[in-house]
Parts: structure tokens; sequence; C-alpha cells
């Protein structure tokens, strides 16, 4: 509430300010932004900046952590999840190009994580390897 | 309002199984049930990054669901799930690094 007033307070100071110095509203893409529906003084702003946190935790799980430590469940439930929301950021009113962004890197980097521990899940016993099998029974032929 | 009735309604909703304004918060429950079975994986093998991003926004997007209008009950509930299991994986591995230094 104080946070509004001290805003306010401030816009009327800036304005008072320009005029007196006969100047227009020159940085005002800015300001337009940081005041817009979706700006940071908004939940459509923070939110899918929280998001992002799923992305560089993946980044760095990606970098740092060994293959078995990678949950194929989790990874695979996260990549329909950010597959489904790309989608829900584009078409939701007003469009959120930050949570869309999001979730395109996210599915990026899930579907690595899914492709190291498959190949690491696959190393440990080459039997199971589909891959494998097709190409083994190709052969055959 | 029969039971018909209201499942038309449901059908054709703009907010309903056939958009993806029902399909993106409902898969978020999916998220809620790898965590829970992620439950059971030793302490070291838990991500600090992922339990600490999923806590996170958990709980921010909790309050999110109920500024939005209308106030959307199913994502708000689907939220504090996923805050739930990914504080409880976070202090886990939390605790088992203050065994392990």
């Amino acid at each position: 509430m104080l946070g509004r007033h001290i805003v306010r307070a401030m816009k009327t100071v800036r304005t008072a300010g320009l005029a007196a110095a006969g100047k227009k509203e020159g940085g005002a893409s800015l300001m337009t932004w940081v005041n817009s529906e979706t700006g940071p003084k908004t939940t459509h702003f923070w939110g899918p900046i929280a998001n992002w946190g799923f992305v560089i935790a993946g980044l760095n799980d990606t970098l740092t952590k060994e293959p078995d430590t990678i949950s194929p469940k989790m990874t695979g439930v996260l990549c329909m999840y950010s597959a489904l929301f790309m989608r829900f950021a584009w078409v939701i009113s007003p469009r959120n190009y930050i949570l869309f962004a999001c979730h395109v890197s996210n599915e990026c980097v899930q579907l690595n994580q899914m492709r190291r521990w498959a190949t690491w899940r696959y190393a440990q016993d080459p039997e199971e390897d589909p891959v494998l099998q097709i190409q083994e029974s190709g052969k055959d032929k | 309002g029969s039971l018909r009735t209201k499942l038309v309604h449901f059908w054709h909703h703009p907010a309903g199984p056939k958009t993806i304004h029902f399909w993106a918060p409902s898969w978020k429950w999916a998220l809620v049930l790898a965590g829970i079975a992620d439950l059971n994986r030793p302490a070291e093998d838990v991500s600090l990054p992922q339990s600490t991003a999923l806590a996170a926004t958990g709980v921010i997007w909790a309050r999110y669901a109920t500024q939005i209008i209308p106030v959307n009950y199913n994502l708000l509930a689907v939220n504090i799930f996923v805050g739930i299991t990914g504080i409880y994986q976070l202090q886990k591995k939390i605790r088992w690094m203050q065994q392990n230094k």
C-alpha cells in the first residue's frame, strides 16, 4: 500500500520536473513497460521469472550431475509439461513471451536430460536397448 | 440442470477439455505424482537445484492462482502440492548434506 503512494509521488515529481525543464516524456518506453499489465509490478512477470528456476536447475543438473541420478519419470513429465505450457503461454491473453521462452528452453533441457539418461541406461544392459534390437533383427534378413 | 446439461456445458466451456487452458494446468498434477514417486529416492540422488525450483515455483504460482480473475482453484491446489513435495525433498537433501559434510 505504501509502495503505491511512493510510486505515485515519484511519478508526480518526475512529470513536474520534466514539464519544468520543457522536456517531453522521452524515456517513456522503459517506464511504459515497467507500468504495463505484464510488467515487473505484476504476477504476470514474476511467475514466469520463477519458472526460469526450472531451466537453470535443469542446466545445472546437465552440466554437473551423472546420468544415473536423473529421474526418467520426472524428466518425462517435465517434457510433456513444457510442451503444454509453451502453447498455453502463447494463447493466453495477454500473450506471455517470457513464459513461452522459459518453456521452450526447459523443453530442450529436459529432452537432452532424457537422452543422457537413456544413453546411460542402455549402456548398462545392451540386451534391453530397443534401438539395438531393431538393428539386430534387421541384420538377420 | 441435469447431469447431461452440465457435461455438455463443461465440454464446450472456453477453458474446458477442448482447450489448453484445461490440459496445461491439469497436467501439472502429473508433476505432483512424479514428485511423490520420487519421494522414495535416496537423499544423495535428490537434485538440490530442482527441488528448490519446484518449491519456489509451487509457492509463487499458488499465490498467482488466487490473484487472477477468476480465481483458479485447480491451479492453486496443484501448486500447493508441488510446493509441499518440493519443500519436503529440499529439507531431506539439506539434512543429508548437513550429516555428510
